[in-house]
């Protein structure tokens, strides 16, 4: 099901009646519920009326070109840029005002598009990093052996400094890092952006994989659709920082061309 | 009753070196805590050449402005390049090698100084008592506030005050930031020279204690507190600084010793109050007698958020506009066959560029043709940003030419490609906060006479002329994208949406042939898009030529002549947004497969 | 020209290296506040100044026992530094936005302003004593020092070693760097910038409070004492790096102490602190010249940050 809208018309057009977030297969509601989030930086507002949900254990691939309000809006649901309007519910609590540090600790995690690892620290160093906030070391020891398992490299070149790999290992290190804190909602900005093909399979790969192994939810912000479209479960496309679509992965794939959504 | 025109005299001395502080902080944002190092420059100077080799004082304090003027455009040339904290660093660095220099150089009295200077012969009257001293001082101040205020508030004011909201974009609109700054500079340092040269006299003595580096820190303090671009402000400022300490005595009957340190605790701890309350200063820029005599209504300080309003051409857009809708196809043919009829105004040739390793721009063949728009569209990385960092100047191509008008570009600075008629608008926009959108806009007028400081004081009337046409004609521009009412309001209070309208009004009051403009409808509401793409087809209607570049393909599709498709620094399509998008190899490029 | 024989050039290099542990020690605190904090703490000149005479109180007016007081002050000192972060730099940046840095450097200008005359308003102007320990002198290699700089040498030294291998090796340490390096990477991942603010603040003035103490010792203690420290900490700072190791840091203050020293062999004594400022000036003026970016940039935070 999917809150379709002409394709082409203006976007103001295309934001009607918000349908009550569908319940997943096994009725459980969704972990992260977003009604009407008005957002931005300062006093410039980008995002507008901006509805979304992701139950536990599924891909939201959000679509959209660059500037149309993808970064922002996971960025207000972070906490990094306060909210505007409307409201944030992550697992069924408020926290719409909420800053970056509680919610991390609640169990959100977000990889930025750009300068996404600290570059003169060691692989291991930003790894462990990810986990500052957890007091429990064993934990913290499992879980960087999850991580040396999920992407072989970063035990390899556990000394490295991160600035120095390439574009894709880097890619690999922000995964880990964000993967140490054991969250439960990753919101991934444009992982795909300057990497190879192959190299970005093995990244949605593995995020694919964490999503139905540990029932880790994903915001995935991509504007290249085709590779979104391999992991996503449903995708929402945005424009000029509003929402103008709403569709299954097979809907979306089912489209001839996507020239009219961006 | 002497004592109080001792103060006087101390305030209207202080103020003198102060208000050249504000003209280079204040106007131009330089940070600079060496002021008072040039002051003793000046004094020195006089005091030495008085002294001992019997001079003139005027001619005395002639030379030490001379020296300072060297000097100080000497340190402008560094600062041309650095930030704030290595400005700071500089100016910190310059007044202690100059204080350094003063107290080791044996002839000029090492840490004593220079003492029982004779008094100052001005023709014959000797200034002895606080009161002979009265006149002269006051003089002296009204003469540095009406040169500052001159400079200040003219269109030389406007790049200054440009310069410090934000100097790439003031170079972008034409303006030789570099001689600027190197200007302000060497005339600030001369002027602090004038003023030192007179503490010393009027103290008859110059030591390292009188203008070290606290005396720059009072002095700072002094334009803090009354206000950046506030003339008068610095002038009410002296007077707190200097009567705080008497009045402390007398008031609160404090030993003079006390009442000095508290004095300086006080202001100390308003300088850190004010910076918490008002980091702009306790008087609003732009507040001046000057103005309060000419009747002007003053700019409000605070920045107040403007209402939320949309402007009247998106309701007549909305109301009459059927071009409101998609273009067909047949017209996108005929917009395509159109743009290939107009004569070409900007052209490139094999315009090549690597950042170390990464191919950024990769043999680019461009047209701009007049009267059309052509766009630049691309995935991420495509090397959209860098074309127009190419075109205006701002990066230099390792390989090719860039002809106007077949004039070639490469290799001209930023601020002369803007003067020879290709200016760009920022993704960011880059307003000058603090100036009203009127003052935006001016600023962007070529040509005004004002600019230059010889004529600014030498043909005043011609000057007042052309500023009284350049206002008039900013207006216009700013009421042609329906921000007329806002013409007073300083743009840090706009919205998004405002600002972007006035930076479109900022690069059309160039007047320049071609408009390179930077994602203007990225980041705005649907209302605001309408009225920005109306607009921009007006301006091609008149016969701009205008280069867009923009993610939202939505907005390209409507407003395009002529469109090319960049990938990984290379155009590899060109032609209509319809011809593009039916190519399913290109699909696969932007949206992946 | 001094005539230079061997003896005198070890006496200049010994006198530099210990002045150079002082200058060093200095440079590390104040290149750890500008790096990781972006702030242009004027104000640490005043809680240098504040550490020794809250020791000088303890001991002499208290009577306190004499290296509690030292330590009781050194500690104060730092607190008031991490206070001025929270109190006073923090809410201001806040408030000011896009001319933060300025404004901070305007408020930390009337804090040291203010914080000096308060000093000279309860204690008086005058320089005081300040006794300890008894003094005794050695002789190495003919160059002659006492034990006060040898202790001053050996602590700074220490300091600066365990506060590289703090952020080395600790998890606060890679915080703090972190902070450094990428702010908004680091506040992303949930790190508290403000309780790393504070704590940067409260470690970089136990360095000057250190400092500030063994020269107090050796010397004395007056009002003043604070600004030319400061400005010797700027140019180590930004000499060495503000986002280098502490280390090198500290090797570059005894760098510049050891040009000031052997600059006194051609220049006579007066020309040699200038000496330093000119090398500053000059280093300035060439990163400019050969920066290619528009704009050299201190990597500090900008405005869009705290």
């Amino acid at each position: 099901m999917g809150r379709d809208v002409d394709a082409g018309s203006t976007p103001a057009e295309g934001t009607g009646v918000v349908a009550a977030p569908a319940t997943n297969g096994d009725g459980a509601a969704p972990l992260l519920v977003v009604e009407q989030l008005q957002a931005g930086y300062g006093r410039k507002q980008v995002v507008f009326d901006v509805d979304l949900h992701v139950h536990a254990g599924e891909i939201l691939g959000v679509l959209g070109h660059n500037g149309s309000g993808k970064s922002t809006t996971i960025r207000a649901i972070l906490g990094i840029n306060r909210p505007f309007g409307g409201r944030i519910v992550f697992d069924g609590r408020d926290v719409t005002n909420a800053g970056a540090r509680q919610n991390v600790r609640a169990g959100m995690a977000m990889i930025p598009s750009e300068r996404f690892v600290f570059a003169d620290m060691t692989v291991t160093d930003n790894l462990l990093l990810g986990a500052a906030n957890d007091p429990d070391g064993d934990r913290r020891a499992r879980r960087l052996e999850l991580v040396h398992e999920l992407f072989p490299i970063l035990r390899d070149r556990a000394g490295q400094l991160a600035g120095t790999m390439s574009g894709g290992q880097q890619r690999m290190v922000s995964l880990g890092m964000a993967l140490m804190a054991s969250p439960r909602l990753l919101m991934l900005d444009e992982p795909s952006l300057g990497l190879a093909p192959a190299v970005v399979q093995q990244i949605f790969a593995a995020v694919r994989e964490l999503a139905d192994r540990e029932g880790l939810a994903v915001l995935l912000l991509e504007q290249n659709v085709g590779q979104a479209l391999r992991i996503v479960d449903r995708c929402i496309v945005m424009r000029s920082g509003r929402v103008i679509l709403e569709e299954t992965r097979d809907q979306m794939a089912a489209r001839e061309s996507y020239w009219d959504l961006f | 009753m002497t004592v109080w025109i001792s103060y006087l005299d101390q305030i209207l001395l202080y103020a003198a070196l102060a208000l050249s502080l504000n003209l280079l902080l204040g106007y131009a944002g330089q940070v600079s805590v060496a002021h008072a190092a040039f002051g003793a420059i000046g004094g020195y100077t006089m005091a030495y050449t008085t002294q001992a080799h019997g001079w003139n004082f005027l001619l005395g304090t002639a030379l030490g402005m001379v020296i300072a003027f060297v000097i100080g455009t000497i340190v402008a040339l560094p600062a041309l390049k650095l930030t704030v904290e290595y400005l700071i660093l500089l100016t910190l660095g310059v007044s202690s090698v100059i204080l350094g220099l003063v107290v080791a150089i044996p002839s000029l009295g090492g840490t004593y100084g220079l003492i029982n200077l004779p008094a100052v012969d001005l023709f014959g009257w000797h200034l002895r008592s606080p009161t002979d001293w009265l006149i002269p001082s006051g003089v002296a101040m009204v003469l540095v506030y009406a040169v500052c205020h001159r400079i200040g508030e003219s269109p030389a004011g406007r790049v200054l005050k440009g310069i410090r909201e934000d100097p790439v974009a003031t170079g972008a609109l034409g303006k030789n930031v570099f001689a600027y700054k190197v200007a302000v500079f060497g005339l600030t340092s001369a002027l602090a020279a004038f003023a030192g040269a007179l503490i010393a006299g009027w103290l008859r003595l110059a030591t390292p204690g009188v203008f070290g580096f606290s005396f720059s820190l009072t002095v700072f303090a002094i334009v803090i507190f009354g206000g950046m671009a506030n003339l008068t402000g610095t002038v009410v400022g002296a007077a707190i600084v200097v009567l705080l300490e008497p009045i402390l005595e007398r008031v609160i009957d404090l030993e003079p010793a006390k009442a000095g340190y508290v004095e300086l605790i006080v202001y100390g701890l308003a300088l850190a109050v004010l910076m918490r309350l008002r980091p702009q200063g306790a008087l609003p820029e732009g507040f001046s007698v000057w103005g309060l005599l000419r009747g002007r209504r003053q700019s409000t300080g605070r920045i107040e958020m403007v209402a939320d309003w949309v402007p009247t051409t998106v309701q007549r857009v909305v109301e009459h506009d059927p071009a409101h809708e998609e273009p067909t196809l047949e017209e996108e043919q005929r917009r395509e066959h159109a743009w290939h009829d107009a004569p070409v105004v900007l052209q490139t040739k094999g315009v090549s560029k690597r950042f170390g390793g990464i191919i950024a721009a990769d043999e680019l063949d461009i047209e701009l043709r007049r009267g059309t728009i052509t766009a630049l569209v691309g995935p991420n990385g495509a090397g959209k940003t860098t074309v127009f960092n190419l075109l205006t100047g701002a990066v230099a191509p390792d390989a090719g030419s860039i002809l106007l008008h077949g004039e070639e570009l490469v290799g001209l600075q930023p601020h002369q490609i803007a003067r020879r008629g290709m200016v760009r608008s920022f993704q960011d926009v880059r307003l000058f906060n603090r100036l009203s959108c009127l003052q935006n806009v001016m600023l962007a007028v070529q040509g005004q006479p004002g600019e230059h400081a010889g004529k600014l004081f030498l043909s005043p009337r011609a000057v007042d002329r052309a500023e009284q046409e350049t206002r008039e004609r900013a207006l216009a521009w700013l009421r042609f994208v329906g921000m007329g009412e806002f013409a007073a309001v300083p743009a840090g209070a706009l919205s998004y949406g405002q600002t972007k309208l006035v930076s479109l009004a900022r690069v059309l009051a160039t007047e320049a042939d071609v408009l390179l403009l930077d994602e203007p409808a990225s980041g705005i509401d649907t209302k605001w898009v309408d009225t920005m793409l109306d607009l921009i087809e007006q301006v091609r209607d008149q016969g701009r030529t205008v280069c867009v570049v923009e993610h939202n393909l939505h907005v390209v599709g409507r407003l395009a002549d002529h469109t090319y498709f960049m990938e990984l620094g290379r155009i590899t399509a060109q032609g209509t947004i319809a011809e593009l998008t039916s190519s399913p190899r290109l699909a696969e490029v932007y949206f992946g497969t | 020209m001094l005539a230079l024989t061997f003896e005198t050039f070890r006496q200049l290099t010994v006198d530099g290296f210990f002045r150079g542990c002082s200058y060093g020690l200095l440079g590390v605190g104040f290149a750890l506040i500008l790096g990781v904090t972006g702030r242009f703490h004027f104000a640490y000149g005043f809680t240098y100044t504040l550490a020794s005479y809250l020791g000088f109180t303890f001991a002499f007016r208290v009577n306190w026992p004499f290296w509690l007081s030292a330590a009781l002050g050194v500690l104060l000192a730092a607190v008031l530094g991490a206070l001025i972060e929270a109190g006073v730099y923090r809410p201001l940046a806040r408030n000011a936005g896009a001319t933060a840095l300025l404004a901070v450097f305007v408020a930390a200008l009337g804090i040291g302003i203010a914080g000096e005359n308060l000093i000279r308003l309860l204690w008086g102007a005058n320089t005081q004593a300040f006794y300890g320990p008894r003094k005794v002198g050695y002789e190495l290699w003919d160059a002659i020092f006492i034990n006060f700089d040898v202790w001053q040498a050996a602590s700074s030294i220490a300091i600066a070693v365990l506060l590289a291998a703090m952020l080395r090796y600790t998890g606060l340490g890679r915080q703090i760097k972190a902070t450094r390096i990428n702010p908004d990477l680091a506040r992303t991942i949930g790190i508290d910038a403000d309780r790393i603010y504070v704590i940067v603040f409260f470690l970089g003035t136990i360095c000057a409070g250190v400092a500030s103490f063994w020269y107090a010792l050796k010397y004395t203690v007056d009002p003043g004492m604070g600004t030319l420290p400061v400005t010797y900490a700027f140019v180590v700072a930004f000499l060495g790096g503000t986002t280098s190791s502490p280390i090198r840091v500290f090797v570059t203050g005894i760098v510049v102490a050891l040009i000031e020293q052997y600059a006194s062999i051609w220049l006579s004594v007066r020309y040699t602190q200038t000496a330093v400022f000119v090398v500053l000036v000059g280093y300035l003026t060439y990163l400019a010249i050969t920066q290619s970016a528009w704009y050299v940039r201190v990597r500090t935070r900008t405005a869009a940050g705290v």
